[in-house]
């Protein structure tokens, strides 16, 4: 599949590493040059210098032919408009954005976006830790 | 009526200051910037609330879901485009109005189902399109749920509505001519309205008359061997 990544922290450079080592063709981007540091030198993927709210950017990151687009940028406002235009403008089959607050992922995954919030899914984690701590016998995870 | 105004840069401080004259109107302007939001404060008053427009929890807090118009005018597309959202699904405001930032966001916009698009790039062509002449016709406002625009138009000295009785005219159907604006001020036209040479209409026109009008209020090029 060719995949686009906006958004290159941790999330981001992991999930990159894991798809590319998958045998997917990842590309990702980031406006903070800084930012790919997080990515081992043995990423085959492509690193590309910009933001994925800017059309141009997402062109030459091959937007019209990607299968999957993922937002896992800091601003959940940017993941969102920017996935909003991956499918609405081009057309891209599988969106998946990252939406910190639990709200507004409630809201545009009603409104067709595939959302998860890490936000929702920590509040679930420490309040099972709390009430339910015999459910996690792994310790951590 | 209550109306929210999301950003408090100039944009927002400036329509919130002619929202507020207004009897009977109710204007909240958020702020994200808390020196901004203070500023603001010390010269509008509690009707500046720091905060979030785009979070749903805040603006439940600032009564979102009795709003009649939600404007969302920061300078972050993304933050104004979900708080057009926001707005209209989660709060059901009735009408929603967006500033674009970034002129290549628009079509975005416009998929979304916001009522007004508002571009600042767009105004500024707007402003430097009313000082030529040749530009005889300037949109002013989208309404893009209809798929009408607000324009003005000036009737230049030749053109083929000068001197004629707005009855006479065959505009393309659709346009609705609302004002005409001439030496001694605004009038609301009837059939016997006669427009002049520089005279200023403003109407509602469908987008694709656009071109049409605008060959009937601008003069004819002058063919051949003009002097």
């Amino acid at each position: 599949m060719r995949v686009i990544i906006m958004g290159c922290g941790r999330v981001g450079a992991g999930l990159a590493q894991r798809l590319q080592r998958e045998g997917h063709d990842v590309t990702v981007l980031d406006p903070d040059a800084f930012a790919f540091r997080r990515l081992l030198s043995e990423f085959a993927g492509r690193r590309l210098q910009g933001s994925g709210t800017d059309d141009r950017m997402l062109v030459e990151a091959g937007i019209e032919r990607a299968d999957v687009f993922i937002a896992v940028a800091s601003g959940d406002n940017r993941n969102i408009l920017a996935s909003q235009k991956a499918k609405e403008i081009y057309g891209v089959k599988r969106v998946v954005t990252r939406v910190k607050d639990p709200l507004r992922a409630e809201l545009f995954a009603r409104l067709g976006l595939q959302t998860f919030s890490p936000t929702k899914v920590g509040i679930g984690l420490a309040h099972d830790a709390v009430l339910r701590p015999a459910a996690n016998t792994e310790g951590t995870r | 009526m209550y109306i929210i105004v999301s950003g408090g840069g100039n944009v927002g401080y400036g329509i919130a200051l002619e929202l507020q004259r207004l009897p009977d109107y109710e204007v909240t302007i958020v702020e994200l910037s808390a020196s901004r939001a203070n500023a603001l404060r010390d010269e509008l008053g509690e009707m500046v609330l720091h905060g979030d427009g785009s979070e749903i929890a805040f603006l439940e807090g600032v009564g979102a879901s009795r709003a009649d118009l939600v404007i969302a005018l920061t300078a972050d597309d993304g933050a104004n485009l979900v708080t057009a959202q926001v707005a209209r699904h989660w709060f059901k405001v009735p009408r929603v109005i967006a500033r674009v930032n970034d002129p290549r966001n628009e079509p975005l916009f416009r998929k979304l189902g916001v009522d007004s698009i508002v571009s600042a790039s767009g105004a500024v062509m707007a402003q430097i399109e009313a000082t030529l002449p040749e530009h005889t016709l300037i949109p002013l406002m989208a309404l893009e749920s209809a798929g009408l625009q607000i324009v003005t138009m000036r009737v230049q000295e030749g053109a083929e509505v000068a001197g004629q009785n707005l009855r006479d005219l065959q505009f393309p159907s659709g346009v609705l001519i609302t004002i005409v604006i001439g030496p001694e001020g605004a009038e609301a036209p009837s059939g016997d309205t006669v427009l002049r040479p520089g005279h200023e209409i403003i109407a509602v026109v469908p987008r694709d008359a656009e071109d049409t009008l605008r060959a009937m209020v601008t003069a004819p090029l002058p063919t051949g061997d003009a002097p």
